[in-house]
Order: structure tokens, then sequence, then C-alpha cells
């Protein structure tokens, strides 16, 4: 799959990156809402992976941006944020209109775990 | 992105020690995730020692500072008052960044202007506060959309020496800094605009230069924006 992945953080993109890489995906990187947006458009993502707390505009901004688009209407998207489960007030509103397929709070996922919920996305990719 | 609850029942003081944590839990996680993907690979561990090195020396840069800021303002620890040359201490506060700043792919520039005057401060203090500060300058810069250079400048004004650091950014507008106040520990990000993350070195430095009579104000120097304290000049030194 090819995802594309939305991580402010320079250092843990590089290893998030590399352990999609080590298992099979190919990605592109992206800052900030506006530059995935840009990656999204050259580079037609399988799935995202994506940070809620993006400087400028965030993760949500991004995602409804996103889901305005036909093209990207049905890529599924995995939240991977510093924000614990429990001070997300939202999270149904995430699923149910913004086509979030997980959440994943990111202190307590290993990369393992992250790359396991990516391969989950891989047979929905077919049923659109 | 504000958070559930409000959080309203925390004081100022539990608000800086949660902005911290959550600060701290950051490099922290970079660590672990490093280690993760180093497990079994040694040429991989090998490359990302360096990375590994820097993030637990910022990690521990920010730990000090906070500490030193609690012991200063518990009267634990005494303020050492001394003429500083504010051009040296940024060149020394450049020297600790370089290393975080080079893993970001973030320039550090330096511009001190001519004759800038010493300062009456403790210098200890405010490296402390300017490395907190340059920490996420630095992370800032990193996540720009077009990343550019973090600038440590001072200057003379008719109120003292403006020192501080800045960037080519407006996302730090003339009201950021106070609402970013207003909302720490209560918001995850409580300097949205400029950055992803807690920003507690922001409020860490600020803490900092309180005990030192100053405290950070947005500020603005030609085309750059920018955080800085206005230093009380040292009459002491002001013939040299």
């Amino acid at each position: 799959m090819h995802i594309l992945l939305i991580e402010p953080d320079a250092l843990q993109a590089r290893a998030y990156a590399a352990a999609l890489e080590q298992a099979g995906h190919t990605v592109a990187r992206a800052a900030g809402a506006q530059s995935a947006v840009h990656a999204a458009d050259e580079q037609a993502p399988d799935a995202a992976v994506l940070e809620l707390q993006l400087s400028g505009h965030n993760g949500v901004e991004f995602l409804y941006e996103f889901r305005s688009y036909p093209e990207w209407l049905h890529v599924p998207v995995i939240l991977h944020t510093f924000v614990p489960p429990d001070e997300l007030a939202f999270a149904a509103t995430l699923k149910s209109e913004l086509g979030v397929r997980r959440i994943l709070y990111k202190s307590a996922t290993k990369l393992a775990d992250l790359c396991a919920a990516v391969l989950e996305l891989a047979p929905a990719k077919g049923v659109r | 992105m504000q958070r559930v609850g409000d959080g309203g029942s925390l004081n100022a003081q539990e608000q800086l020690f949660l902005s911290v944590a959550e600060q701290l839990s950051r490099p922290l996680l970079a660590l672990s995730r490093l280690g993760e993907l180093a497990a079994g690979d040694p040429a991989l561990a090998a490359e990302q020692w360096p990375v590994v090195h820097t993030l637990a020396e910022s990690s521990l840069q920010l730990v000090e500072s906070y500490a030193l800021g609690l012991r200063v303002q518990g009267k634990v620890m005494p303020l050492a008052l001394e003429p500083v040359t504010v051009s040296s201490l940024l060149y020394d506060t450049a020297e600790q960044l370089k290393p975080l700043a080079r893993q970001y792919g973030v320039e550090l520039e330096i511009d001190t202007g001519p004759r800038t005057l010493p300062v009456l401060a403790d210098r200890a203090v405010l490296q402390a506060a300017f490395e907190s500060l340059g920490q996420v300058f630095v992370a800032a810069q990193a996540e720009a959309e077009t990343p550019g250079s973090v600038r440590l400048m001072a200057h003379r004004s008719r109120y003292g020496v403006v020192a501080g650091l800045y960037g080519d950014t407006a996302r730090l507008g003339a009201d950021s800094l106070r609402r970013a106040h207003l909302v720490r520990g209560r918001a995850r990000q409580p300097f949205q605009q400029f950055v992803s993350g807690p920003a507690a070195g922001v409020f860490v430095a600020d803490n900092l230069l309180r005990t030192l009579e100053a405290h950070l104000h947005v500020a603005r120097y030609h085309h750059l924006n920018g955080l800085a304290a206005t230093l009380r000049p040292s009459h002491q030194l002001q013939l040299i």
C-alpha cells in the first residue's frame, strides 16, 4: 500500500516511515495539513496515518478538507495521536463522519501495532 | 485543541508541570520507537545513535531548566546576578542548540548587533531560558510548510537590551503569547499556529525570565517575528 504519513515531528516520522517501509509499504511524508493535501494530490495514497496535533491547521481541519474531494472520500485513515482516548470527545464523529478507521494512542502503540493496523486496511481497499 | 473537561482545576505550577510532562513524552516516544526499530539491526542502531544522544540531551535540558526555575522561585537557590554579555550568551545557547537543529534540518543564525550592552542577570538562568525557548523554535521551524532558520538576536532599545529568538514566520501574532498563557494546561496546543506540541519550553523560559524581573513578549524586528525579553543593562560595565 502507499501510505500518506502526516506527522509533524521529523524524528518520529522517520521511525514510523521506516517501520512501514520494512513492512512492505511505500510512504509519503507530510509535516502539516497543507503539505499533506499536496502530497495526496500528487501521490494518490491508499491510506493515511494522521496525527491530530499539527501546527497551523489541525488534523480535524485536514480531515474535513481531505473528505471534501471525491477521490479521497473513501481513503482509510488511521489516527495515530498524542491525544489520549479519554480526551477525544469527538471520536464518534471522527469515525462516523470523517471515515477514521482506527484511533491509536501513540504512547501505547508499538511500531508493530501501527503496522498491523495499516495491514488491516488492505482488504477494505477493494470494497469501496 | 481543547481538552475534555477544561482542566480548570490546575494551578499555574501544575499547568506548567503538565506541559513539561507532555513535552517530554515526545522525545521519549521517539527514543522508544527508534529503539524498537534498531533492535536486531546493529547498523541501524549505530546510525540512530546521534539522534538518541541529541534527544536525550534536549530532554535533560528541559527538565534541568524546569527544576532550575522551581529552585530559584522557591529561593532554594539564590540568583547569582552579574554583568552578562548577551552576545556571548547567545553564542553559547546556539552551540547547545546546534545538535538538535542539525537533527531537524534547521539553521541557526546569530545577530547581536554592534555594542550590545551587558545585562544584569544570572547567566545560568538566562541561558537555560533561551535554550528552552530555542527548542520550541527549532521544532516550530522544522514543522513549518516552508522551513526557515531560527535567529538568536539582541538589540538595544530605550528600555534595555531586547534578546530573544526569531523566525521568518507570521504565525506569532501580537496576542498569541497572551492567549497561550490563558490556555496553557487547558489546551493541548497553546501555540497551535506556531508549533504542534505543548510548547513547554516557552513557559519554562518565561518562568525563568520572571525570576530576573523580565518576561517574554512577542517581538518584531524588521520582517522577523519572535519571542524576546527586555533585560536590564548592567551599569557597572557600560564604559567598556
